[in-house]
């Protein structure tokens, strides 16, 4: 076997530290990237500090964004008496591709984990609260996981955020659209079942 | 096509084992065997590896040890990691191969990583009769729920996942209760979910009860000498609403920091004549019920399923005297005759002679096996 120079080995090892990317991945991009057209890797390298130096969270929802606050909590078109809770930055997205919803988000940063050691004081609820007193705040829409840690957060936050008199609901689950049931595992053809709702008269 | 094979496909309705392939498992360092359906006779003396084969088999079906430990104890001396490579032939074909070492485990179905248990679970379904059967009767509350949750687990739709979702809730929960400061909200997120997947297995293992038992009945009927009632009974350790026993459990799980009250406490109970089994039955008693247990199982398994389950067998033959041996046999004749698979471990001297002669003998020896000549 022949023996890589060290800065080659180091970079290789730096990437190897990415999310999905495994040692032969790493090993593999490091190559190619010392082959690489100069002028490409100096970009790469002015975007990727660019990017991590101008993007933060949204010191009041907790997004991904460039500007203080983000977009979102900054449009005056967005209905600041709706919230809508969730895990990730990037659960964001998801909403704001099918473009239907109006109001605005919270990130939590994650959900409780006792055996993790996550407890709500690593978790963004005091800024949660915060938010709801000082923005006239009436609905809350929990869009957490459906494990059991992503549940006990619901019921978690349901319990803490009713006791302030606000309206409490959490997205409905149950089958994708468009798919027949053939492919719903029963767990979720159950759920679907519980959350049915009555027809409308047509 | 010729019409032999479509005669063929119908019949092999059932699921069976086609290929093993065995590496650095127990005493075999490489072991790779073709078997047919039917009746597989593994013969051999004491410790030449004819239990490790069964444990292989069950390792597919189950992915544990029948033998009760863990994949350490499963490697063969001197090497890093076991594999087990399995070809499991059904309505469709299945390429199984699991890898493990301390650092690494891999189970893939063909050629897909498995992400999910319960994707898993079915691939093959077996049922094992072995020494250790025993314990159901004799051991812990733990073992029989082991029994009912495997059992559940191969015949109900579901019911992995729902056991997984307790157990978390159950770790969660209990990991809060170890907290300095007890944070009472939390706990009643956690309380939430552990009551709904709770109420949930107790739902299942209820109704599976009245299923059950008539068939342990009937099993211990045909092989027992006696004509003792017998009776199962599902005792769930909270009778009535889970909520309202984890209310009343508070002061108590409080002191010891756990959750006392659960379905994670359940037990079977087993009388024989009104009396417990586990205190007032004879050795013989205890063995001829904790095969009736097994073979209930795989009845149920036919039942729900339509095919028999593999029947592993280890053992069980020498201890079993004519009369149980004669209650014993027709579940094995109508495994095959339904085209199931079974494999049996016998030493050279006590193998049942009085099976049918249709039946693949093999020879274990070291860590090899080998097809033994038809009989003379």
């Amino acid at each position: 076997m022949t023996v890589l120079p060290a800065p080659l080995v180091q970079l290789a090892a730096a990437l190897g530290r990415l999310p999905g990317i495994g040692p032969r991945s790493a090993e593999r991009l490091s190559l190619h990237l010392v082959q690489a057209d100069k002028q490409f890797v100096e970009h790469l390298a002015a975007v990727l500090v660019g990017a991590r130096t101008s993007v933060g969270p949204c010191q009041t929802c907790g997004a991904l964004t460039e500007a203080q606050p983000c977009g979102i909590c900054a449009d005056p078109n967005r209905d600041g008496s709706v919230l809508c809770i969730v895990e990730r930055p990037v659960d964001i997205l998801g909403f704001e591709k099918s473009r239907s919803f109006k109001g605005r988000y919270h990130v939590l940063g994650g959900k409780l984990s006792p055996t993790q050691g996550v407890g709500p004081e690593d978790l963004r609820i005091a800024e949660l609260e915060r938010r709801i007193s000082g923005e006239g705040v009436n609905e809350i829409i929990l869009a957490l996981g459906s494990d059991v840690e992503g549940d006990a957060t619901s019921h978690y936050l349901a319990r803490r955020l009713r006791a302030v008199g606000l309206k409490v609901t959490r997205l409905a689950q149950g089958l994708p659209v468009g798919s027949g049931l053939e492919y719903a595992d029963e767990l979720t053809l159950g759920r679907a079942l519980e959350g049915r709702r009555e027809m409308s008269p047509g | 096509m010729g019409l032999s094979t479509l005669t063929t496909e119908r019949q092999t309705d059932s699921v069976h084992l086609v290929h093993l392939r065995l590496r650095d498992f127990r005493n075999y360092t490489r072991l790779e065997v073709e078997f047919r359906p039917g009746f597989h006779l593994l013969l051999g003396g004491n410790a030449q590896g004819k239990t490790n084969l069964l444990e292989a088999i069950y390792l597919i079906a189950t992915l544990r040890s029948f033998r009760g430990v863990g994949g350490a104890q499963m490697v063969r001396q001197d090497a890093s990691g076991y594999f087990v490579g399995a070809t499991i032939v059904g309505t469709s074909t299945s390429e199984v191969k699991l890898y493990w070492s301390v650092k690494e485990r891999r189970l893939s179905r063909n050629g897909t990583p498995v992400k999910r248990l319960s994707d898993y679970w079915g691939t093959l379904r077996a049922v094992v009769f072995c020494t250790e059967d025993l314990a159901l009767i004799k051991g812990t509350a733990r073992i029989r729920r082991r029994f009912l949750d495997l059992l559940l687990a191969q015949t109900s739709p579901g019911y992995l996942d729902t056991l997984l979702r307790y157990t978390q809730a159950l770790r969660s929960r209990n990991a809060l209760l170890k907290q300095h400061r007890l944070d009472e909200d939390q706990l009643a997120g956690f309380t939430q979910e552990l009551v709904g997947a709770g109420q949930e297995l107790m739902r299942e293992r209820r109704a599976l009860a009245p299923r059950i038992a008539p068939m342990v009945q009937s099993a211990f009927h045909r092989i027992a000498e006696q004509r003792d009632a017998l009776q199962w009974e599902y005792a769930p350790q909270v009778d009535g609403d889970f909520n309202v026993a984890l209310a009343a459990s508070r002061a108590r799980e409080r002191t010891l920091r756990t959750t006392v009250v659960g379905p994670h406490r359940d037990d079977i109970q087993l009388l024989i004549n009104g009396r417990s089994a586990a205190h007032y039955s004879s050795e013989g008693q205890k063995r001829t019920l904790a095969l009736a247990l097994k073979m209930a199982q795989a009845e149920h398994l036919t039942e729900v399923h339509g095919a028999p389950p593999l029947l592993l067998i280890d053992d069980v033959m020498g201890e079993l005297d004519a009369n149980r041996r004669a209650g014993f046999l027709p579940l094995l004749d109508r495994a095959r005759g339904a085209g199931g698979q079974v494999f049996m471990t016998c030493t050279e001297e006590n193998w049942p002679r009085d099976l049918a002669s249709d039946l693949s003998r093999w020879k274990v020896q070291d860590g090899q096996l080998r097809r033994a000549v038809a009989d003379a």
